[in-house]
């Protein structure tokens, strides 16, 4: 390893550090996280989980078809929390400092994620728990469930990502905070997430079709339904991640660097 | 220039040329400066002279558009990672985390500037020692009030010993006993051959504890000495009187103007306090002829005094802005 490669390991696990070290001290951050998801899976399983939906891809029920979705628009919702968090810093003296000092750049974004995955594995864990009360099995045993936690944490992180980027172009904290939820509204809902591909508007079905949204949450259901594992939207949601974790990665990392 | 401007061998800070521009606005044109190793300069200036600007520049927090700055011997522009490996900077809002307590932003500011975990506690419970913080390093830093924070705040930039400190207006913002402990803190690291470049608003301050003060005006250095020699270029002294009756002061002024054959505007009044003061062009003489005129109309005088002008004399002299009033 470089000297570089070194100090960028090091400051990063410094910075999730400090992220960590934040939630420990006020423990009631966290009841936004945890317990909204919680709240919103209880709330739209027992309002829609019972209809009956003849043209399910697999035919399975309705409520099979929904948590999956659930999952996935719940990490897409959290998301754009990484972009205003790291806008807070930007915008005070603590920017200055870390700006000032000799650490690694890269470090305060990587920090910032690797802190936020921690948030979107215990969220998943906790929803696939309280998914099980409401009669959601994964087929596929332990591996199945790894298989969901890893793939929706990849993909919270890729949409985290993009969040930061945009949140630096936008620079001003309020803009943000209402800029950002938009499209991850957006993508949650463009997507198979609550409804097959086919039922949607004709105009969305490009777009969702597309959306890594679904891609993650096709695969999630095929781990769910206990068959092999579908190749495909396991390919495509790879591919968006190494995208979206690399080109607004590196772009959010130069713009918070860049000196004025 | 002083001895300790002088030594030293190389300045811990250079500065050529240094132009930056935010769109329209000039906010340095053309700024040289030179800071000695182991001395306190202070960079002296209205709001809107460009000080922050250049405090940021030094700290690589913003690049400038032309010259060069070297900061302890190391290029801004190309090794901006050489100069922050060198640098402390305490910059005008605090650069702390409020969420954590100061004994983890002192360790985790000090790991990131490369300590190693030992040293970074150790050192953190040095400083707090220092500075008067051990009650206050396990609390969060949101509870602290202006003056410890400060202090964190200038604790944390020490994590490393740095061989320049650079703080932006430190004290403004607090109130004066947490200002006096502030400025004992600098006066130890002075006293230890830290070498500071700090702005401030406050004249005295300057006055006080710098071995170089700089005036920054409209993105130009306008003057740059002693404390001593930028009063003394202002020009003459000051002649001052104080009268027995302060209700007698417009007469008095009057008076003066017309024996002495000056214009009105150069006798400068104080009716509240009962003084009159003017530039002393010819010294006691100038004095002497004061009283006398005064005697002359019947004006009692309870007291006289030449003295330098004060700093705020010489920097509203220097950056025209006492031209208007």
């Amino acid at each position: 390893m470089t000297a570089a490669s070194r100090r960028l390991a090091r400051d990063t696990v410094l910075m999730a550090g400090r992220q960590l070290r934040v939630l420990r001290l006020n423990p009631g951050r966290l009841i936004y996280p945890l317990v909204q998801p919680l709240v919103l899976l209880v709330l739209f399983v027992s309002v829609l989980g019972d209809l009956t939906i003849s043209r399910l891809p697999g035919g399975g029920s309705y409520r099979e078809f929904l948590i999956p979705g659930i999952i996935i628009q719940n990490a897409a919702l959290t998301a754009p929390t990484t972009g205003l968090s790291l806008l807070r810093d930007t915008g005070s003296g603590l920017a200055d400092r870390f700006r000032s000092l000799p650490m690694s750049r890269a470090a305060v974004l990587l920090g910032r994620l690797a802190s936020d995955a921690v948030i979107f594995a215990v969220q998943t864990v906790l929803l696939l728990g309280a998914a099980r009360l409401l009669g959601f099995r994964v087929g596929t045993g332990l591996a199945g469930l790894a298989g969901v936690v890893v793939v929706t944490v990849v993909f919270g992180l890729s949409i985290a990502t993009t969040s930061a980027w945009l949140a630096l172009l936008v620079k001003d904290a309020e803009t943000a905070e209402r800029v950002l939820f938009f499209p991850a509204i957006a993508i949650a809902f463009v997507s198979s997430a609550f409804a097959p591909v086919g039922e949607l508007a004709g105009w969305m079905q490009p777009i969702a079709r597309a959306n890594p949204v679904t891609a993650a949450t096709g695969f999630l259901r095929s781990l769910a339904s206990g068959g092999t594992p579908a190749v495909a939207p396991l390919l495509e949601i790879a591919c968006w991640a190494t995208v979206l974790l690399l080109v607004p990665g590196i772009l959010a990392v130069r713009r918070w660097g860049a000196p004025s | 220039m002083s001895e300790r401007i002088s030594s030293g061998g190389s300045p811990a800070i250079q500065a050529v040329g240094v132009v930056k521009t935010f769109r329209e606005v000039t906010a340095l044109d053309g700024v040289d400066l030179t800071v000695g190793s182991g001395t306190l300069a202070a960079l002296l200036g209205p709001n809107g002279a460009g000080k922050t600007t250049l405090v940021r520049i030094i700290a690589t927090l913003t690049r400038p558009d032309a010259g060069r700055i070297r900061v302890l011997g190391y290029d801004v522009a190309t090794e901006p990672a050489l100069v922050r490996a060198r640098i402390g900077l305490t910059g005008q809002y605090a650069g702390l985390d409020e969420e954590l307590g100061g004994q983890d932003n002192l360790v985790l500011i000090g790991r990131l500037a490369g300590l190693r975990r030992r040293q970074a506690y150790q050192r953190a419970a040095e400083l707090a020692e220092t500075f008067g913080l051990t009650d206050a390093v396990d609390r969060a830093v949101r509870s602290y009030s202006g003056g410890i924070r400060r202090r964190l705040d200038l604790a944390a930039s020490l994590m490393t010993r740095p061989g320049l400190l650079v703080l932006d207006e430190p004290t403004t913002g607090l109130d004066p006993a947490s200002r006096q402990q502030l400025w004992a803190a600098l006066a130890g690291l002075r006293a230890e051959g830290t070498t500071m470049l700090l702005t401030t608003q406050y004249l005295e301050e300057a006055d006080r504890f710098a071995d170089a003060v700089h005036v920054l005006d409209r993105g130009r250095i306008v003057a740059s000495g002693t404390a001593a020699q930028l009063k003394a270029c202002v020009g003459s002294r000051v002649a001052e009187i104080r009268l027995d009756d302060p209700a007698v002061v417009p007469a008095a002024a009057r008076t003066l103007a017309r024996r002495l054959s000056l214009p009105l505007a150069e006798i400068r009044t104080d009716a509240g306090a009962g003084q009159l003061s003017l530039a002393a062009r010819h010294g006691t003489a100038t004095l002497l002829a004061m009283a006398t005129a005064l005697q002359a109309d019947g004006i009692g005088v309870s007291d006289l005094s030449l003295r330098l002008p004060s700093l705020d004399e010489a920097f509203l002299a220097l950056t025209g802005a006492g031209t208007a009033a």
